[in-house]
């Protein structure tokens, strides 16, 4: 008996000691957690200060490096602040609608700098200035019940969690909404997220649940007679969609067939797939070309392949004519997944094809690589592309691989604008 | 009669063993070109290191560093210029260098940083990581990616899906995947892969600490594809399991599809 109440003692004076131990090494992570949110806090205070004195002096100047200056400023400071703001516990709908806000200000000073359309800029920013300086006093007012909680963690963590409508940043939030829709409205190119969902302008004649089916027989002949699923997309789905699941044998997979048109947006299939390689790279090259004969992709050419442990993965553009030249339209992709083991089709990427994007007449203006590049800059392949500026806008490019002739032979990958000679994007491929 | 028969097959013999290439290559028959990945690779990326061509890292993957180092070999040595390793490339580089298969696969496999160059003894072209890497990680792990990810995404990538959906299908986790790549493409969300993973609240896997497990090769493809461009949510920003949502804010949000537990929205 007495050895059983001194087991139980020590039991309990070794539970004891490892739950204050628990319990001491969570209170110091609260600590270490607390101190970080507030720092970020305080940062982002900071920085939203910073950048509410940049815009409000970038209104002051003419002169263009004092302008320039107050820009590149900008620029810097909000891409700060955004990444400050991403790393605080706020809700959702605040912390979207803040970063995309403050990227805003600064695609538009980097846009400004790059163009030189200072008018343009002062007449947007004097607006924003005052609904920034609105911004950052509402700011002020939510943040400080952050710092009036005692080293509490508990109470910060219940205020960071409350819903928007009780949440001390629900002016905010409703006003960040207001001022984004006035101070920066979409363009007609806004982004290639935004063209995927222009998929609902699609105006082709509906199908039925089995005629999608004999569309993805039709494409893929090595699934017909498989076990098929097929559910519609939800209401609020930009466009209508069937979502058809399979399973044949080892085969499991998917397909999404638009409803209208029966356009096949995307399918992939999954299986085991021997690592071995059973069909060579060319073997390869000609399956994918006659699975796109037999889908009626007739104007896309392969532009990357790339092979991996299991599959192939291939990248196709469409091709356009450009007076006796020929163009990559690089935004009307398809991609390909291919296995290693016998070539079968794996998957089917094809939502950026359905909508072919609208070429305008560009003017092409001859460059001089020569005088383009360093010396030691060798232009290995030239060619052109239709690619998407920063702007989003569909640009008629020359599309170069140069090589330095060093040691490791550093190669990139160059985009030019045709017209304006705007380098649009460089790649390193190594 | 049988003296003459004797030397007739003796020189036939002997004229073959003269003509026929010496294939003391791994090889295999296949054509290497540019995209190519594996083992092929290695021993190409290797021997033209051997011969001092190759100043890049031997991974396997046949990008354009090798391509040049090629087109330089067949350029000296009197080949066609295509930047293709087909037969009598091969041959001719297995003809002038050396390669130790298991030595460079080893090196591979313990990840350790290593050089091929002929002429120089190979523990003088080593360095260990100290077991600081995974034996055998660095090549499974290693894959071809497009030019805007790196292999660091990719691992960060796995993670979440891992963490996030390893008990649902091989499509409801590309679906996982393609959302983080989603909100890498909108403005709305921060501008790097890792931002939008940890930021706070943003995925429950970060929160109870299972983005720390191991992910499996299911993982890796279904991210691999994602960043190959494919994308079942349909252009999804978040997602959520209806039987275990608290937030009102998430159901409000338009809905896409669902897959396995997942409801996808925008």
């Amino acid at each position: 008996m007495k050895n059983l109440v001194y087991l139980m003692a020590i039991a309990i004076l070794a539970l004891g000691l490892y739950s204050y131990d628990t319990k001491a090494e969570n209170a110091s992570l609260q600590k270490t957690l607390h101190a970080q949110y507030t720092n970020s806090l305080a940062g982002a205070s900071e920085k939203l200060s910073n950048l509410q004195d940049s815009v409000s002096q970038s209104l002051l100047f003419q002169d263009e490096a004092a302008l320039n200056n107050e820009l590149d400023n900008i620029w810097r400071v909000s891409n700060e602040l955004r990444s400050d703001i991403s790393s605080l516990p706020l809700t959702r709908e605040v912390s979207n609608d803040w970063i995309r806000y403050i990227g805003n200000i600064g695609e538009e000073a980097k846009l400004t700098a790059e163009t030189g359309d200072y008018k343009s800029w002062q007449k947007k920013m004097s607006v924003v200035n005052s609904n920034l300086n609105a911004l950052s006093d509402e700011w002020t007012v939510a943040t400080s019940i952050y710092f009036d909680q005692d080293g509490d963690f508990s109470k910060w963590e219940r205020v960071a969690g409350l819903e928007p409508d009780e949440s001390p940043f629900k002016n905010i939030s409703a006003n960040l909404k207001n001022y984004s829709e006035t101070d920066f409205p979409l363009t007609a190119s806004e982004s290639d997220y935004k063209k995927k969902i222009e998929l609902k302008h699609i105006e082709d004649e509906e199908i039925t649940k089995d005629q999608a089916i004999d569309v993805l027989e039709m494409l893929l002949p090595g699934i017909k007679d498989a076990t098929y699923t097929v559910t519609q997309s939800k209401k609020d789905a930009a466009y209508p969609f069937y979502h058809i699941q399979f399973v044949k044998g080892s085969r499991v997979g998917y397909a999404d067939i638009t409803v209208k048109g029966g356009h096949i947006l995307s399918f992939l299939s999954e299986r085991p797939v021997q690592e071995k390689k059973g069909v060579t790279q060319e073997e390869i090259r000609k399956l994918a070309k006659q699975f796109l004969e037999r889908a009626g992709y007739k104007d896309l050419e392969i532009v990357e392949e790339r092979e991996n442990h299991e599959a192939w993965h291939i990248s196709l553009a469409r091709v356009v004519d450009v007076g006796e030249e020929k163009a990559y339209v690089y935004p009307d992709g398809i991609q390909l997944k291919v296995s290693k083991d016998s070539g079968e089709l794996l998957g089917l990427n094809a939502m950026e094809y359905i909508q072919k994007e609208q070429i305008k007449e560009q003017p092409v203006k001859p460059i001089d690589w020569k005088t383009f590049f360093r010396p030691g800059a060798v232009v290995e392949e030239e060619r052109m592309a239709y690619t998407e500026n920063d702007q989003f806008m569909l640009r008629l490019c020359y599309e170069v691989i140069v090589r330095m002739d060093n040691k490791s032979n550093d190669t990139f990958r160059i985009v030019v604008d045709t017209d304006t000679h705007e380098v649009v994007k460089v790649e390193n491929l190594m | 009669m049988i003296r003459t028969l004797i030397i007739a097959v003796i020189l036939t013999f002997g004229t073959i063993s003269i003509v026929k290439p010496s294939e003391t290559y791994a090889f295999s028959g296949q054509v290497i070109e540019r995209g190519a990945f594996g083992d092929d690779v290695i021993e190409l990326q290797a021997r033209l290191q051997y011969l001092g061509f190759y100043n890049g890292r031997i991974d396997g993957k046949f990008g354009y560093g090798t391509y040049w180092a090629l087109r330089n070999f067949q350029q000296q040595y009197g080949l066609t210029v295509d930047g293709v390793a087909g037969k009598s490339t091969k041959d001719k580089l297995a003809n002038n260098s050396d390669f130790d298969k298991e030595w460079v696969h080893t090196q591979i496999n313990a990840g350790n940083e290593f050089t091929y160059y002929g002429g120089k003894p190979l523990d003088q072209q080593v360095k260990t990581n100290n077991g600081t890497a995974k034996k055998g990680a660095s090549n499974s792990a290693s894959v071809q990616l497009p030019v805007k990810y790196s292999e660091r995404d990719l691992q960060l990538m796995a993670n979440a899906v891992y963490g996030e959906s390893r008990g649902e299908p091989y499509e409801g986790q590309v679906a996982v995947a393609a959302v983080i790549l989603n909100r890498l493409e909108s403005p709305d969300f921060p501008n790097s892969i890792s931002e939008i993973i940890f930021q706070p609240g943003a995925f429950t896997a970060v929160a109870d600490g299972q983005i720390w497990l191991t992910p499996n090769e299911r993982a890796k493809e279904a991210v691999l594809d994602a960043m190959n461009g494919w994308d079942p949510t349909e252009n999804a920003l978040y997602y959520f399991n209806p039987k275990t949502a608290t937030s009102k804010w998430i159901w409000s949000r338009p809905q896409i599809k669902q897959i396995g537990e997942h409801i996808f929205c925008y």
